[in-house]
This record gives structure tokens, C-alpha cells and sequence, in this order.
């Protein structure tokens, strides 16, 4: 049955609810641009020096030339907080890639192998899966030393397995497509085949999960850069810049909230658009009362 | 109910072997030599003889297959080692530092999983009042906020502003209740999400438009049918979600200085201490194995129809 709805029929409050996914997308979006923005330029803009030292103005309230405040060594923490961009969104970003990296080849073999390849892979992702996440990643770090690479590898290690059973899935269902059967009797390499009919169905999909993960992704790297095991000082990530100011935290709170809210606003950002996604693509209509 | 306890079982013992080797070779293959650098950190001065009688003396000199099945025997025998940085067995420290993660993670799990339902409920059915908005809008920000913060910003409201809570003190029960309390609003948020995505998944199908029009009671419906069909996953979430709780609770241990084992995995990784950590992997994926154990057969205690894949969402 063909069931057109025209935009008179949409009652008002689907309308709304239209627009609040909108809304959230939009505010998310620009958000999100905002901090690419400063990614790119963050030097550019900052009003000091990222790491200039200024031990009379050490712990100062906000003022003109330091329109945050300084922290324990007196360096402008807006500044700091511009030039952290590039580095705590790059490796949320490369953590993802490295991600996607083993999840991608995996899934691949593991639904078109099919047999024993698909059991034994997948087994593999089980254990990996058997431990808690953030524990894994600390099991990795531990093992690795504590360094921002090994932060990155632990995460990647810890979160592979979850996106590998997505594109196995995303893969299976691709495959089963009849013009891929057909190609397939026609005789065209496997190679091939993924390359032309399977990548181009499954990465879309996989590269909005990706998006939507970056979120957690971001929580995970500055937490453990905030226990020390991410990022080092003096680099000016921003978990490592609470956990820097720590113990400064009784005698200026504020020190160590700022910076947080910038992690918070970044996280949100890929949250809300995610949200939007997720609602626009939403096409049920639960009762409500 | 009896064969599938036995199947399952039977389909975890390979996971469990799996997280044994993982748990082993993170220790097998260390890089560079743990007895030679305690020795360094200490600052002692050595010989190779002495660092050979003390490899010997850890098994460190005979082939990693071997070390793994001797490795093995031990941990059936509960013999977890000892610590390289303290010389106490891991078993001893263990015993110590478990309580305050235990009662940290259950008080948390508890709790989040009460105002979880409660949050979840009230946002997803009725969408268009202030009250579920605001409350909408209170998860998406929690949800975005890291614990680290968050416990932060409640010690600068709650110790250090209205001065109800020492800072870093760690002494008896109440203090655990701001850790409590952090831990809680985080994991709920997510949890939240989870149970008002379900909800209104539940709302959209028929049968519910059927008993809406049957003139059912909202207590009824929410109560049989909605709750009904949502378990399942939310109880295959919620094994999850304790073990983020498990993961999570080293933050919250490192900000209010609590004695757990997050805090003894912390400084493990700090001296390179690889029995701890290897223990406290194991131990951490043996709680979680056990954790996602009792949600299938809850699942399969409460809907035996359910194919065993049906209800795996991470």
C-alpha cells in the first residue's frame, strides 16, 4: 500500500517533534564545528602562548589577559584549553580509525568466510568482550606502560570486537543481496566484489556508529588521561589538564571544573547529533499519553 | 530449564579458558625484564646471578607454554601469586581492597537501576510535559558528562562549598556516599536511555493500540505488557552496565582515595606490577562472565521461547 503523508496531514506535534530533532542536530552540528574549528586554528586564536609560564599569576581569577584564569603555573587555561582541541580530538579520531581498522577486516572475513574462520574470529571477539571494557584497556595500558599511544591501543583493543560483530552483521546481510550473488556468478573476484558492492553498502551505516561512538570515545581517553594514563603533562589535553590541576582543586575548584566543561560540551555535541540522526530516522509512532 | 543451564555452561568454558590465556600472556609477554626493573626502582644494586636466582625463584626461566600451565594450576588453587612491588601475596591484598569496590559497585548498580526504570518510564511515556523534557534533557547531559567531573563538581559543591563531606577522607560508611551518588547518576542516565528507547519501541506495536482501545488501565499495560516484553534486553544490559560499573569505579576510587581494587590495579600499573594487574583482569572478567551468566539464564528462567542470540545487544 502506498502511504504518502503530505505535510498538511502532520499534526502539530509531530511537527515539533519534527523540529526538535532538528534542533538538536543543529545545535549538536554547530557545536561540532566549532571545535573543528578550533581544532585547526586553535593556536591562531589563543590569547597567550599555550604554555607560557607566569609564576606571579599563578591560580588568578579570570581577568583581561587571562580570560579564564591561570592554573597552577600560571599559564592561560583558555589557551590551553584552544590548542588541547587539536590533541583531544585526534586521538578520539585515531582511536576510532585504529578501531575501525581491526573491526573492518575482521567482520569482512568473519561473514564471508563464513565456517571456521566466522567461529574462531568470532570467539576471539568474545573474549575480548568477556571483560569489562575500561578494565581491558587498563590490563593494556598497565602492560604497555602509561603513554598516550598506549591509552589509544588500549581503547582500540577494548572496543574492536562490539564493531566487528556490526560489520559481520552489516556484511551478512549486504552479501545476501542478489546483484552480489549475481556478480558473484559471474565470476568477478572476491576482491572486487567488496571493494564495488559491499564496502559502499556497509560503510555508510559504519561510519554513523563510528560517529555516534566518538562520544564515548572522548569520555574514555580523557578519563584515563585524567588518571594519568593517557596523555602527559605538559601536553594540554584535557582530562590531563584536570588531572594536572588536581591538586589545586581545594584551593581553586574552578581551575579544574573548566577545563571539564569543555570535555562535556564536546561530548554532547557528538551526542546531540547522534540524537538527531537517530530521530530523524525514527519512523515509529508510540502511543503516548 | 536444565539443559540450557548445562549448554550454556558448556559454551562458556572456552571463553573462560580464552580470558585465562589473555590474562597470562599480558604477563607472559612483558616487555623487558619485571625482576631487573624493581630491582632498578628499588635502587638496589645487583648482579646477573642474584637476578637469575630471583627469575628462578618466580618461574621466570622456563617457556611460556609451561609458565601458562603452572600459571593455570595456581589459579585453580586460588594461589594468585605474589606482588613484585610489596612481596604480599595478591590473594591477601585482594581480600583487602575488594569490599569497598564491592559495596561501591553494588550500592551503585542498586540504585542507578531503580532511578533508571523510574527516568526511562517518565520520558518515554509521556513525552510533551515540562517534567519529562527537563528530565530528558538532565540524561542527555549526564550522559555527556564524564565521572571524573562529575565527582569533581559534587566535592566542590558538597565538601567544599556546603561542607557536609570531608575532602579525601576515607573513614567510614558515609563517606562512600558521594562515590555512591556519582557512580549512580552516570550509569543511570545511560541505563535510562536504554529503558525509554525500549519502551517506545513496545509502545509502537499493535498489541498496545489494542489494549489502549480495550480501555485498559495505564498501570496494567505498563505493568504486563510493557514490562513484560522489556526485560529481556534491559536484563542482558544491565549485566553490562555493572560491568562499566566495575570499570568505572577505578575513576571514583582515584578521586575520593577509597582503598579498592581500582585503586590497587592503579598503582599496580604505575609499578609495574604485573600479578596485581593480571589478577585484577581476571577477577574483573570472571565477575563480569558471571554477571552476563545470570542475565541469560534470568532471560531464559523468565521467556524460555527466547533463542539464546535473540537478546545479545551491547
Amino acid at each position: 500500500m502506498a502511504y504518502v503523508d503530505s505535510a498538511k496531514s502532520i499534526p502539530l506535534s509531530r511537527a515539533t517533534q519534527l523540529l526538535r530533532g532538528r534542533t538538536t542536530f543543529f545545535l549538536g552540528g554547530l557545536f561540532l564545528c566549532f571545535f573543528i574549528v578550533l581544532a585547526i586554528g586553535g593556536e591562531a586564536f589563543a590569547p597567550n602562548p599555550p604554555n607560557q609560564i607566569d609564576l606571579l599569576h599563578r591560580l588568578s581569577a579570570p581577568n583581561l589577559t587571562y580570560p579564564l584564569g591561570t592554573d597552577h603555573l600560571g599559564r592561560c587555561i583558555l589557551s590551553r584549553l584552544m590548542t588541547g582541541t587539536a590533541l583531544s580530538l585526534g586521538t578520539a579520531l585515531t582511536t576510532a580509525g585504529l578501531i575501525l581498522a581491526i573491526a573492518l577486516p575482521v567482520g569482512l572475513l568473519s561473514a564471508l568466510c563464513k565456517g571456521w574462520v566466522d567461529a574462531v574470529l568470532m570467539r576471539i571477539a568474545d573474549i575480548f568482550l568477556a571483560f569489562p571494557m575500561l578494565v581491558f584497556a587498563l590490563a593494556i595500558i598497565g602492560y604497555l606502560g602509561a603513554s598516550l599511544t598506549s591509552a589509544v591501543i588500549g581503547v582500540a583493543l577494548a572496543w574492536w570486537p562490539s564493531l566487528a560483530r556490526l560489520v559481520r552483521t552489516l556484511t551478512l546481510e549486504a552479501a545476501s543481496k542478489e546483484y552480489v550473488l549475481a556478480s558473484r556468478q559471474c565470476g568477478q573476484k572476491p576482491l572486487s566484489i567488496i571493494g564495488r558492492h559491499i564496502l559502499p553498502q556497509i560503510l555508510p551505516p559504519l561510519l554513523v556508529v563510528l560517529s555516534l561512538e566518538m562520544a564515548g570515545l572522548l569520555l574514555v581517553l580523557s578519563s584515563l588521561s585524567f588518571l594519568g594514563l593517557g596523555a602527559q603533562p605538559p601536553a594540554a589535553e584535557w582530562g590531563a589538564m584536570l588531572n594536572e590541576a588536581r591538586p589545586f582543586f581545594a584551593e581553586r575548584p574552578s581551575v579544574v571544573l573548566a577545563p571539564g566543561i569543555v570535555i562535556i560540551l564536546a561530548v554532547l555535541s557528538f551526542n546531540l547529533v547522534g540524537e538527531g540522526i537517530r530521530f530523524q530516522l525514527d519512523k515509529r509512532r508510540p502511543y503516548r499519553w | 530449564m536444565k539443559p540450557f543451564v548445562f549448554k550454556r555452561t558448556l559454551s562458556g568454558i572456552p571463553t573462560l579458558f580464552g580470558m585465562t590465556l589473555i590474562g597470562f600472556l599480558i604477563i607472559g609477554l612483558t616487555p623487558g625484564d619485571p625482576i631487573e626493573m624493581e630491582l632498578r626502582r628499588l635502587g638496589v644494586s645487583f648482579t646477573a646471578e642474584q637476578v637469575e636466582a630471583l627469575r628462578v625463584e618466580y618461574g621466570l626461566d622456563k617457556p611460556l607454554i609451561q609458565r601458562y600451565f603452572i600459571w593455570l594450576l595456581d589459579l585453580f588453587r586460588l594461589d594468585l601469586g605474589t606482588s613484585i612491588a610489596s612481596g604480599r601475596p595478591v590473594l591477601e591484598l585482594f581480600k583487602e581492597h575488594l569490599p569497598i569496590t564491592a559495596t561501591l559497585s553494588v550500592l551503585a548498580f542498586v540504585s542507578s537501576l531503580a532511578l533508571s526504570l523510574v527516568l526511562g518510564t517518565v520520558t518515554a511515556v509521556s513525552q510533551r510535559t515540562s517534567v519529562s523534557t527537563s528530565l530528558y534533557v538532565l540524561t542527555m547531559f549526564l550522559v555527556s558528562v564524564p565521572s571524573f567531573w562529575l565527582a569533581l563538581f559534587l566535592l566542590a559543591v558538597f565538601a567544599l562549598g556546603l561542607g557536609w563531606f570531608k575532602l579525601l577522607h576515607f573513614g567510614n560508611a558515609q563517606d562512600l556516599i558521594l562515590p555512591v551518588i556519582t557512580l549512580t547518576l552516570g550509569n543511570a542516565a545511560v541505563m535510562s536511555r536504554l529503558v525509554r528507547e525500549r519502551i517506545i519501541a513496545v509502545m509502537s506495536e499493535d498489541y498496545i493500540r489494542l489494549a489502549i482501545t480495550k480501555g485498559l488501565s495505564r498501570r496494567t499495560i505498563l505493568g504486563r505488557h510493557v514490562l513484560k516484553s522489556i526485560l529481556p534486553p534491559l536484563i542482558t544490559n544491565w549485566a553490562i552496565s555493572f560491568g562499566s560499573l566495575l570499570g568505572g569505579s577505578v575513576i571514583i576510587e582515584n578521586i575520593f582515595n577509597l582503598p579498592g581494587l581500582g585503586q590497587l590495579a592503579l598503582q599496580a600499573i604505575a609499578e609495574r606490577d604485573f600479578a596485581i594487574l593480571q589478577a585484577y583482569l581476571l577477577f574483573m572478567g570472571l565477575v563480569f562472565f558471571l554477571a552476563n551468566f545470570a542475565a541469560d539464564l534470568t532471560n531464559h528462567w523468565l521467556m524460555p521461547q527466547l533463542k539464546e542470540d535473540d537478546h545479545g545487544v551491547r
